[in-house]
């Protein structure tokens, strides 16, 4: 794995953006796996790769739900900072290994995502007295301060992760250990995908639809490769 | 009333400064603060308190918030008691929350992603990426357009206009979708994924997936994917140590 410097930049640019859109700014859903590795894939001129760990780590996504003020991992920035190791090497053998830094980068980015909420905490409990008065300049002041800090987060997650993919890269794992890596971390994002739609659709009629999109895929899936 | 499209761009930033004591309350605020100009020249205090009242705790889903800035300000600018303007806030945040968690996290992002899962795996690569943000962009920017429109000709009658609107019943009628949608992209990008491994390795990845399945049914909340996968990583690891 090796990177140019500006493939590098490019790459902590996009996993800023990428982070804050997840909860900061816009939440265009640039923020969603599978749309951050395909562009991370596309800033390092391997689409296919970027979009074989978006797919893989969008599995883990769909089974959070983030709502209210639940706690979650952050997906985005790690899936850019991994699509650096699966790029540009054979995907059945960088797949697993890269999915693999992905995770733990989500961890990671999960409570970052705390020390942020409450350094925004505590700047609103120093401008209370602002706050009390009615002083838009303080709003202001604190809404760009929380910005600011979401994209320090965001920069640092993607950069410990692009680091953390330099040093699995150099990790002596032969072929087929690679090769169990992808196997395993594949199964278990299928389970990931299915456990929340299942848990999302209830008992209701939402749950016929579910088994109806399973068995309509595996129809297409015979079809398709046939 | 000037500043609705700055109100409108603000509205996309509304979490910024999420916390866990004021929530959305700080970048509600942050919205206001554009819609409220009118008021600082026609009533400077009732402007001044109307701008602490914005600030404070709020939370509800981002998409739906609109519809609480708009009634809130078109109230502050009727007059109404602030009382009154701090319980129609407080009244907003369940079903704001309930109804746009509902329509969007749990019902288009699901429907839409399952669908873009499907299309990359048959090989729409990134046309599939692009069709995901403008469909699901499509109908958060024109969601977010209604909200604040609706509440700001509501005000204090904003909950009987929300449940007269589009919104009940699509957060109701999505939910097929997302099933269907999920469902659909699993079994795609499954063999996507591991058409190219020998049979074995495929049932094991599916014997993984089965047992990954059993384990959230059985631990409910306690379960992780996350953890899951990572302590099957390592085990293989160890494994694949001993055996070599």
């Amino acid at each position: 794995m090796s990177l140019t410097v500006t493939a590098l930049v490019a790459l902590l640019l996009w996993g800023t953006l990428v982070g804050l859109d997840l909860v900061s700014v816009a939440q265009t859903m640039i923020s969603r796996p599978l749309v951050a590795g395909g562009v991370a894939g596309l800033l390092l001129g391997d689409v296919a790769a970027g979009l074989r760990v978006g797919a893989l780590i969008e599995l883990f996504a769909l089974d959070v739900l983030p709502v209210g003020a639940a706690r979650y991992p952050d997906y985005g920035p790690p899936t850019v900072g991994a699509t650096a190791l699966a790029a540009g090497g054979p995907w059945e053998l960088t797949l697993g290994l890269a999915g693999t830094v992905a995770l733990v980068g989500a961890v990671l980015g999960g409570s970052s995502l705390q020390l942020v909420r409450r350094s925004n905490a505590t700047a609103i409990q120093e401008a209370t007295a602002a706050l009390a008065a009615g002083e838009s300049r303080a709003i202001r002041r604190l809404q760009y301060g929380g910005i600011a800090r979401d994209a320090m987060r965001s920069a640092l997650l993607t950069a410990v992760v692009i680091a953390g993919a330099t040093g699995a890269a150099l990790a002596p794992i032969d072929r087929a250990t690679a090769a169990a890596l992808t196997v395993v971390v594949v199964g278990i994002g299928l389970a990931a995908a299915l456990g929340g739609a299942v848990r999302s659709a209830g008992r209701g009629q939402r749950r016929t639809w579910l088994f109806g999109g399973l068995a309509a895929g595996a129809l297409t899936a015979m079809v398709v490769w046939r | 009333m000037r500043g609705r499209l700055r109100a409108l761009l603000r509205l996309f930033a509304v979490q910024g400064t999420w916390n866990y004591e004021r929530m959305l309350g700080v970048g509600m605020g942050y919205a206001a603060e554009p819609l409220l100009d009118d008021l600082k020249r026609a009533d400077p205090q009732r402007h001044t308190d109307a701008v602490v009242r914005s600030a404070e705790f709020f939370n509800c889903n981002p998409n739906l918030a609109g519809l609480a800035l708009g009634a809130e300000v078109r109230a502050e600018y009727d007059g109404a008691p602030s009382a009154q303007i701090a319980r129609l806030r407080t009244a907003l945040c369940s079903p704001l929350g309930a109804l746009g968690d509902q329509l969007f996290w749990a019902g288009l992002v699901p429907a839409l992603v399952g669908l873009a899962l499907a299309a990359v795996a048959i090989g729409a690569r990134l046309w599939a990426v692009l069709g995901f943000l403008v469909a699901y962009n499509a109908v958060r920017l024109y969601t977010a357009h209604w909200s604040l429109r609706t509440g700001l000709s509501a005000g204090m009658e904003v909950g009987a206009a929300i449940s007269r609107s589009w919104v009940p019943k699509a957060a109701a009628g999505i939910g097929p979708a997302a099933g269907f949608g999920v469902g659909f992209s699993v079994p795609l990008v499954a063999v996507w994924f591991l058409r190219p491994f020998p049979a074995t390795a495929a049932l094991g990845a599916l014997g993984l997936t089965a047992l990954g399945l059993g384990a959230a049914y059985v631990g409910g909340a306690r379960y992780g994917a996350l953890r899951y996968a990572l302590a099957a990583v390592l085990v293989t690891l160890l494994v694949r140590m001993v055996l070599r």
